[in-house]
């Protein structure tokens, strides 16, 4: 779709006021798109992403410029519109090397040449709604959507890169309200990952419906969450978002680059309890969060962000691995063509400890367990974070004692972390419906976390004791 | 780009639509050119400009809908698009609400939506203007020492709507912004604070000197900041996190949640929800107004909405659709895919924030919170936050790493004081209240 001979004369063009770098990112995506709401499919929806970003480096700066006309002259004018930062910027000038295509690796497939069965999607959305209803009569409501994305992105760097990738996405997500009298809750699930509807084969509507359901209800006879410090049991699998806000944001390379995060210079450094290892990894088979190649066509890794307790390295991508000496970790992405790439987390999660999930609750005196989070959020110069939790439980005296809704946890990120004080031996990845949003940006992620407990937590509830 | 060409490329739309099988449709398109300059130290570190186009379509056929949303404005690339959206609409569901509106708007106001000096501005003087930031963050405070960096962005735009009834109709439009990120460091504890300002006119922008300021305080004054008591006490939400509570209101006022049982004021029209203080508006006819437009999504004209009146609530936001679901009238808020508000805005008091603050015996003011709501159903209001800790009347100490909970129901009923610092910064913007009694939870 986009010749080599297009994309060379672009970089020139993009360097031609100097820089040290260019790169030119070209992508065309098509999302499908189904809504089912009343017990009906109530809209469908086709979205097309098509155009072309040119970025050029110069020092700690960058030019950008995108365009959605794929004409040569409004490709060129955007590359001139990107080479403008040299002025303003000291510049040693570099021409483009020559490109050479290069293979990606190959962690999913993409087919392009499936048509769109439009009944198959409906059909997952309505087993998904009959599921749902039939768990619970108190289940009222039952809102479902399912999209099918592919994304064919071609990359060009100065470097003299050229790869190409295409990236399946699915999600099904359900969510479902339950009323009782007087109070009202719901539940959401979602799940998918870097394949086609077949997955829903094998993660069926129905066994994720039921859990939307099963939520919504334990959440309806749920005592409103207590206020206050106390012990926390962070659930396996969706507690990897307490890696993701707590550590995560704070080891990207822009953050520490720039010296902003909390975790700036300290490579080397215990930064958490000796039982807390933290990967991220862009290598997963399948995965929501993982990719081939970053948008700026390096290859995704595992990396190993703190190891015992100590930290070891950033996600790094090109332009700050640039400044800060060292090469990109594969993790610059960016939310379409219209964005300059940012250092993003793909996978993030805690392999096993050794402790087992029965041992974790019998050590427990009074606490939370957070099965599930329903999102969250951190500030990363110093570190305190807050999530919502999604399925939470109260704990007294080493047993599940009664469900508890709508806590928030609130703490900071190396405080929490150097008070793990058990990581259990049931790591796994959540459900793969995690996105992350990061200075206006969302890209798809995934999460993952054996049980671990944290010794104290401040638990933002109504009810004070 | 010009009035036309929005105009002719929703009209070309709409012919492939009808050649697509489509018996009726709607267009929109929109083109902006966008920039952004960041600054960091005394250099630009980011500078980006691109001129963007987006079309957005519900094609109807059969009393089904399907939406279409493309950048790819070839006619093969539109008419595949179009076609494609058109075959989905096969598998939804017939539904007798689905349709273009009754009514479009046709009275051509002028809301003064364009600033021409925003067009007219000078590339050197926007990367001034980032640069200027920066600097007056840095002289601000000598614990300043760093920044995430100090922007100038603006837009230049045209939003034009057309569909098969004849209608069309189109404006232009300006919006401008600066903000900061300064970072302060103060016996080894790092702090970031962010503030901006923005406007459809340069001349509404806060001055760089005063967003420099409130920025820097913002990270600043926070310094020594210790989690607060566990215990019920008032507090006062500043005016931005107000905004965000705003935001909160305005997705349980949403038509769309209250259809489908995900609002926590469901079945409450015509009850008494917040105090007798409690006015919230929507109104996207405010002259000059960022949350501003002559119509909506589906070309519905704007209008004022009373949605509380002293505490009773009256209404809820509706476009056509759910309008004609729910038994009422739209109120133009479509976006076109939902609903979405125009100025929705809480009534300002008569009294400044720092009378408010005095009012306070004991209490919280909370100048920051993390974290979003995720359920609307249950109504329960919970936020990590930071802010003071107000003792006797003034602000005492910084506080952070605590948590504020209640009841949205609770929280508009128990608002027993309202500042008068409302600022038209936004869409979703709030003037400084006070809730006479909420949980917060610190140690």
């Amino acid at each position: 779709m986009f010749d080599e001979s297009l994309l060379s004369r672009l970089l020139d063009r993009a360097l031609q006021r100097g820089g040290e770098y260019a790169d030119v990112f070209c992508e065309r995506r098509r999302t499908v798109s189904y809504r089912l709401q009343d017990g009906r499919i109530h809209d469908a929806s086709y979205g097309v992403t098509l155009g072309v970003g040119v970025r050029v480096v110069v020092g700690e700066s960058a030019g950008f410029a995108s365009s959605d006309d794929l004409s040569t002259d409004a490709l060129m004018e955007a590359a001139d519109s990107a080479s403008l930062i040299a002025r303003t910027a000291p510049s040693g000038k570099v021409g483009a090397a020559q490109l050479r295509l290069e293979n990606v690796p190959k962690l999913y497939d993409c087919d392009l040449l499936t048509a769109i069965d439009g009944a198959r999607y409906a059909a997952l959305l309505e087993r998904a709604d009959v599921a749902a209803r039939r768990y619970d009569p108190r289940i009222v409501a039952v809102n479902a959507q399912v999209v099918d994305e592919i994304q064919e992105v071609w990359i060009a760097t100065s470097e003299g890169r050229i790869v190409r990738d295409c990236r399946p996405l699915v999600t099904l997500g359900i969510q479902t309200v339950a009323t009782d009298k007087s109070e009202r809750s719901s539940g959401y699930v979602g799940d998918g990952g870097r394949t086609s509807i077949a997955y829903f084969d094998r993660q069926t509507p129905e066994m994720l419906a039921e859990d939307a359901a099963r939520i919504a209800t334990v959440n309806l006879s749920a005592a409103p969450a207590p206020a206050g410090e106390m012990e926390m049991i962070v659930g396996a699998g969706g507690g990897g978002v307490l890696l993701h806000e707590a550590v995560g944001h704070g080891l990207e390379s822009d953050f520490n680059r720039r010296g902003t995060s909390l975790y700036s210079g300290r490579v080397g450094e215990g930064v958490a309890s000796e039982l807390v290892t933290i990967y991220d990894d862009g290598n997963l088979h399948e995965e929501r969060g993982s990719i081939n190649v970053d948008d700026e066509g390096v290859p995704g890794q595992h990396k190993v962000l703190v190891e015992n307790g100590v930290l070891r390295g950033y996600m790094q991508d090109t332009l700050n691995a640039r400044l800060m000496g060292t090469h990109s970790t594969g993790s610059g992405r960016r939310q379409s063509f219209r964005y300059a790439p940012q250092p993003r987390m793909c996978n993030t999660y805690m392999p096993n400890g050794d402790s087992t999930v029965e041992e974790i609750l019998a050590s427990t005196k009074r606490g939370i367990y957070a099965k599930s989070f329903a999102g969250g959020q951190v500030e990363i110069a110093k570190g305190d974070f807050v999530f919502m939790v999604g399925e939470g439980y109260l704990v007294e005296n080493g047993k599940i004692t009664a469900p508890v809704r709508n806590a928030t946890i609130v703490g900071n990120g190396p405080d929490a972390m150097r008070k793990v004080v058990a990581v259990g031996n049931d790591s796994r990845l959540a459900r793969g419906h995690y996105t992350c949003g990061k200075g206006g940006q969302s890209v798809p992620v995934g999460v993952g976390m054996p049980t671990v407990k944290i010794s104290s937590i401040t638990v933002g509830g109504t009810q004070h004791e | 780009m010009n009035d036309a060409s929005a105009i002719e490329l929703a009209s070309a739309a709409l012919k492939l639509a009808s050649a697509a099988g489509a018996e009726s449709a709607e267009a929109s398109v929109s083109i902006a050119r966008r920039f952004h300059a960041e600054a960091r130290d005394n250099a630009i570190s980011k500078l980006e400009a691109s001129t963007g186009k987006g079309l957005f379509m519900r094609v109807f056929r059969g009393g089904r809908k399907a939406t279409l949303t493309t950048s790819d404005f070839s006619l093969e690339g539109m008419d595949e698009a179009i076609r494609r959206a058109v075959a989905q609409a096969d598998q939804v569901a017939v539904d007798e609400f689905a349709g273009l509106p009754d009514v479009v708007a046709t009275d051509d106001v002028d809301l003064a939506l364009f600033d021409s000096r925003i067009a007219d501005r000078d590339g050197a003087d926007k990367l001034d203007d980032a640069i200027k930031l920066e600097r007056l963050i840095r002289e601000a405070d000598a614990r300043v020492v760093n920044s995430s960096g100090s922007n100038y962005t603006d837009a230049i735009a045209v939003s034009a709507i057309a569909n098969t009834s004849g209608f069309s109709a189109v404006y232009k439009w300006t919006r401008a912004g600066r903000s900061t990120g300064p970072v302060a460091i103060d016996g080894g504890v790092k702090r970031i604070a962010h503030y901006g300002t923005a406007g459809r006119y340069l001349g509404d922008l806060e001055a760089p000197a005063a967003v420099a300021t409130t920025a820097v305080r913002r990270a600043v004054d926070l310094f020594g900041a210790r989690k607060p008591p566990t215990m019920r006490v008032p507090v006062i939400f500043e005016r931005d996190v107000a905004a965000t509570f705003l935001d909160d209101v305005f997705s349980a006022i949403s038509a769309a949640n209250v259809a489908v049982d995900n609002s926590w004021l469901t079945e409450r029209t015509g009850r008494r929800i917040g105090s007798e203080l409690v006015t919230i508006v929507d109104d996207g006819r405010l002259v000059g107004k960022l949350g501003s437009s002559p119509f909506d999504g589906e070309g519905v004209p704007t209008q004022r909405t009373a949605v509380f009146e002293r505490g009773t609530l009256r209404t809820f936001l509706y476009d056509t659709y759910y309008a004609r679901k729910l038994g009422a009238v739209s109120t133009g808020n479509s976006t076109g895919g939902g609903i979405g508000p125009n100025n929705f805005y809480l009534e300002p008091g008569a009294m400044s924030l720092a009378e408010l603050i005095a009012s306070t015996p004991l209490g919280v003011l909370v100048l920051d919170t993390i974290g979003f709501a995720t359920e609307h159903a249950s109504g329960t209001y919970s936020r990590g936050a930071r802010g003071f800790f107000i003792e006797n009347g003034e602000v005492a100490y910084p506080i952070d790493e605590f948590t504020v909970a209640g009841q949205y129901v609770d929280m508009l009923a128990n608002i027993d004081g309202i500042a008068n610092d409302l600022q038209f910064d936004a869409g979703v913007v709030s003037p400084s209240f006070r809730v006479s009694e909420l949980m917060v939870s610190g140690n």
